[in-house]
């Protein structure tokens, strides 16, 4: 009985697994093959190449765009995780008047549709001086309603008791920020931050907007550089461009579920 | 307790500006003059360009043309019209050639002719039905950079397969739909094979048009005055839908959607038999298909006179506000461009034209020619265009917008609209877009 | 504790204090509230609610290709765009693109996270699995499916003729291109919901199982009754997040149909776009924004109004 339900368990698992990965392992076999061998819709490649990757690290520079990526990426989850949580605390913890005028106020930048800013946001950006420079790419993220909704929701979930102890025993509000609350969050800055890093990762429009030299742009241009319309894309490269940009953030993804997992041990509030 | 915050917020700002400090982009360009050229050439062709202007910038040592990639031509138009006139737009543009009426309107750029007048030089070795596009009110606007036109594409095996004669494709509506009828195959009540196809994109519909002398717009197609009114939905109009509806119906024609990859798979699958596509990305094709590809001329209805085609892709704009040198430099950086020699190499790795014929005639092309027949084809039907105000190609702002319509106009056919009643709602929706662009 | 306090009553502990302390304490508390809000107000105002207003202001002009404003409008964007059937036909293609979508995707997500949200072996592989999707980015993931929608050599026709179906033009047909695009979509947004939903399921204090247990609740009682009530605000999140994110889906859209065929997909962010980027008709764009924002913000207002109610905190 018990052995039975455990298989069927995974049975489910791995069928649901196959349906998930399947894009992706589409996109990894036709990476393998020759452009012909894609064109004629086959799904196993017949003759294993790596051409397609040569061709994609020689046609743009796809080595600087990914540390270009990484670090961008990495700076705006920083600095999201920062301002997030300190706006989070505020709305959970102090009592000030407007508070929820406040909060409400920062839910429905999440309503603005990111499309009606760009303009306005590119001539900012130009007007500061920030084109061609990574700080372009990076301040404008680091507010996000999604990010202080997320983790007002977990801090609504620490024991206000807790915080009520602390300020009788005269603990600060911010040590008790540090020291309490963070800590009891890992869970949820952990998911805001891959969160944080993969949006970063994907970012295309602005990146193209705002920058003119390789030396500051992303991956997810190098992967359009790649693509045409009036000759035929070779989705080959196309695709291994795709696998290459991927890669790293599924890495990353693999890296934060560990720490997900262990966040989420220490973190069990009792 | 604040300081720490404070202090935290200092050492991001610090953290960052320190990663950001020594990457500032602008660099001195050492007493030469610097071109920056905007352009939207991505997958092969962007190591294309890139050679060509490295080799200008070796031989011109006063010279530093930097090409840019800024997207799609859509996304790079839109960044030009945020930074036009200010320090940060490029000394070069690359834009399509349905973006000519808002280039010029925009007020942002300095006419090509400028630089040819001042230089003297001579435009008569351009190819004159390409640079036709670009003339407006006997001026030369941009010059034109990659140009292509539509052809037929077919498949010659399947010809053969079918009893057709691989080397008589067909010139007339009525040749194509025997031949589609006759590459048509039927496995049971699946379609196995169609007979042709055509990409919905307003383009192919522009030329069909045009093949046949018809207008898209009055003025003669905005050219002798700003263009009022959308004519397209008139009889040459009106017999290319005639000709995809009864083909959908007779079941020979496949709606291949709007992707130009998805197309070329189907036809590279045997899928569709017949199709049309650019003129740039035949060599492409032969390389990657699995079978003998034809290329023909575009098909006109019977009776009709062929008139030829428009020339489509790209020219490239000077900007307004550069200085006189950059602008010199700009100039030169052009007329390398028309070389022989160069569009030579342009025309045998992209596929697009030599917009200057003498590079026919260079060895590299010739050799190029007797392994692919098919490229003289495209060039062929380029040269013997009549030129008129149709095959000029149609002068409005609004033409991304009407492309739209007319896409969903031919996309209602599919669902079994009449021609006329879809074509006259593409026509009043662009009437409206062009009354609208006049404020 | 009560969520709604009023803002210019002081809080309780402080009521045996005179007035003028009150109004001083408040201030200071209110002083320290901002400290913690600054960082984000600064860049809200600069980066969203400057250009909210810009979009306002240019709602009510006619403008040129650049965006300036040429001459005023008044409410003539908006009159054109309520007589407009595209506009309603947008419309009707956005509400049932995010009712395709968000159940959907939240129903599934959930699913998995149960599935993964057991003392098992090899549970972290599956977890990272299931997380996957959102490691690709929109233009990768688009990009993949419309390989996989390709009537021709697409692997999903060929699996429907191999079990004896006939093929489908998935992405040309109007009857079933939202639909298409819709699935793509649900797997994409996969990935994310499914890893709020597990961390949330980590946070319920695996006591509170306990006791069901020992009453001898069945599996499907025990979700109803403790998991789905704790799991609540996280439910809540999750569904407010990813119906502001359906009703602004854009990429996809904009990769495998571009609205088309005959406006099936044309959303309402997708028509904001080509409106103002591709057609140059900034004003009659901004008008539809405005009125996305509306929308938008009418739909979170009574999300909160409602839906926050039920919702269970600790």
């Amino acid at each position: 009985m018990r052995t039975a339900r455990a298989t069927a368990h995974y049975v489910l698992l791995c069928l649901c697994s196959v349906v998930i990965l399947f894009p992706v392992a589409y996109a990894l076999l036709m990476s393998l093959m020759d452009g012909a061998a894609i064109l004629s819709g086959r799904l196993w490649p017949e003759n294993w190449t790596l051409v397609n990757y040569e061709a994609a690290f020689q046609q743009a520079p796809l080595g600087r765009y990914l540390w270009n990526s990484f670090f961008v990426a990495f700076m705006i989850t920083l600095g999201r995780l920062i301002v997030s949580s300190l706006a989070a605390f505020a709305f959970v913890f102090l009592r000030f008047p407007g508070r929820d005028r406040w909060f409400y106020i920062c839910i429905a930048t999440m309503l603005v549709p990111w499309e009606a800013t760009v303009i306005p946001n590119f001539l900012t950006i130009q007007a500061l001086g920030w084109t061609n420079r990574y700080v372009g790419l990076i301040v404008p993220f680091w507010a996000m309603a999604f990010g202080i909704f997320l983790l007002r929701q977990q801090f609504k979930q620490i024991p206000h008791e807790l915080y009520e102890e602390a300020q009788l025993s005269g603990i600060g509000n911010f040590r008790f920020f540090c020291r309490v609350v963070l800590p009891l969050s890992k869970t949820s800055l952990v998911t805001l931050a891959v969160y944080s890093f993969l949006d970063a990762w994907n970012m295309y429009l602005w990146p193209l907007l705002v920058t003119n030299d390789d030396r500051v742009r992303t991956v997810q241009i190098g992967l359009k550089q790649l693509q045409t319309q009036e000759i035929a894309s070779s989705w080959g490269v196309v695709m291994a461009a795709a696998v290459i940009a991927m890669l790293p953030t599924l890495l990353l993804l693999f890296a934060g579920q560990k720490q997900l997992r262990k966040g989420l041990m220490q973190g069990a509030i009792q | 307790m604040r300081k720490v915050l404070a202090s935290f917020l200092t050492l991001m700002f610090i953290g960052l500006a320190a990663g950001c400090s020594n990457e500032d982009a602008s660099k001195a360009a050492g007493g030469k003059t610097e071109v920056v050229f905007w352009h939207s050439m991505s997958g092969d062709l962007e190591p294309v360009l890139n050679d060509i202007v490295a080799d200008f910038n070796q031989t011109h040592p006063e010279i530093e043309v930097k090409p840019v990639f800024q997207g799609t031509y859509e996304e790079a138009l839109t960044k030009w019209n945020a930074v036009a006139g200010t320090k940060d737009a490029p000394t070069i543009m690359q834009t399509f050639e349905v973006g000519t009426k808002h280039m010029i309107d925009s007020g942002k750029v300095v006419p090509v002719q400028t630089w040819i007048d001042k230089d003297k030089y001579d435009v008569s070795q351009w190819e004159k039905n390409i640079v036709n596009y670009y003339t407006v009110n006997g001026r030369i606007y941009s010059m034109p950079f990659n140009s292509s036109t539509p052809v037929l594409i077919y498949n010659k095996d399947a010809f053969r397969e079918a009893g057709l004669d691989p080397e008589k494709p067909p010139l007339t509506y009525s040749e194509l739909k025997e031949a589609a009828k006759k590459l048509t195959k039927k496995k049971g009540k699946e379609t196995e094979r169609y007979g042709f196809s055509i990409l919905n994109y307003g383009w192919f519909f522009e030329e069909m048009v045009a093949v046949q002398g018809g207008l898209y717009v009055n003025n003669n197609n905005g050219r002798s005055g700003d263009a009022t009114k959308a004519v397209f939905n008139g009889d040459e109009g009106k017999r290319v839908f005639e000709l995809i509806r009864d083909m959908y119906r007779d079941g020979t024609f496949y709606n291949v959607g709007q992707n130009w990859d998805d197309m070329r798979a189907a036809f590279q699958a045997g899928k569709i038999a017949m199709y049309l596509d650019s003129s740039a990305g035949v060599k492409t094709l032969i390389d990657n298909s699995p079978f003998e590809v034809g290329v023909s001329y575009l098909p006109v209805p019977d009776g009709v006179e062929r008139q030829g085609v428009i020339i489509g892709g790209a020219s490239l704009w000077m900007v307004k506000g550069s200085s006189e040198e950059e602008q010199k430099a700009a100039w030169e950086f052009m007329k390398y461009l028309t070389t022989a020699p160069v569009q030579a190499k342009w025309h045998v790795r992209t596929g697009y034209f030599a917009i200057n014929p003498a590079a026919y005639d260079e060895p590299l092309v010739k050799d190029e020619w007797a392994k692919y027949p098919q490229l003289k084809v495209t060039v062929d039907q380029l040269h013997e265009t009549k030129s008129t105000p149709a095959t000029q190609g149609a002068l409005i702002t609004v033409f991304p917008e009407s492309r739209q319509h007319v896409v969903k106009a031919m996309e209602r056919l599919y669902e079994g609209i009449d021609p006329q009643e879809a074509l006259d709602q593409a026509a009043e929706e662009t009437n409206r877009a062009l009354q609208g662009a006049g404020n | 504790m009560n969520e709604r306090i009023s803002p210019f009553s002081p809080p309780t502990p402080w009521s045996v204090r005179t007035k003028r302390t009150a109004r001083q304490a408040a201030m200071k508390s209110w002083l320290e509230g901002m400290v913690y809000l600054v960082p984000s107000l600064l860049l809200f105002g600069v980066f969203l609610f400057y250009p909210l207003g810009r979009t306002m202001y240019l709602s009510v002009f006619h403008t040129d290709y650049q965006g300036q404003p040429t001459e005023f409008a008044g409410l003539a964007h908006f009159v054109a765009l309520l007589q407009d059937a595209s506009f309603w036909h947008s419309l009707k293609a956005t509400i049932l693109f995010a009712v395709l979508t968000v159940p959907t995707t939240v129903v599934i997500s959930f699913g998995l996270a149960l599935l993964v949200h057991e003392r098992r072996k090899g549970m972290g592989i599956f977890r990272t699995i299931f997380a996957s999707t959102m490691g690709m980015s929109v233009g990768v993931a688009s990009v993949i499916w419309m390989f996989m929608y390709n009537p021709a050599i697409g692997i999903i026709n060929r699996l429907l003729s191999a079990i004896g179906g006939s093929p489908v033009s998935w992405l040309l047909d109007p009857d079933t291109a939202l639909y298409a695009v819709a699935a793509a979509t649900i797997w994409m947004n996969i990935g994310l919901t499914f890893l709020l939903l597990l961390a949330g399921l980590q946070n319920i204090d695996p006591s509170l199982y306990e006791s069901a247990r020992i009453t001898g609740m069945s599996y499907w009682r025990q979700l109803w009754t403790v998991t789905v009530p704790l799991l609540s605000p996280t439910l809540f999140f999750v569904t407010t997040v990813s119906l502001i994110q359906a009703l602004q889906t854009f990429g996809q859209i904009d990769f495998l149909t571009k609205g088309g065929p005959v406006e099936a997909t044309n959303v309402f962010v997708y028509a904001i776009y080509r409106e103002a980027f591709v057609n140059y008709q900034f004003g009659s764009a901004s008008a539809q924004a405005i009125v996305l924002f509306l929308i938008i913000a009418l739909v979170t207002f009574l999300q909160f109004r409602f839906a926050e109610r039920k919702v269970h905190y600790q």
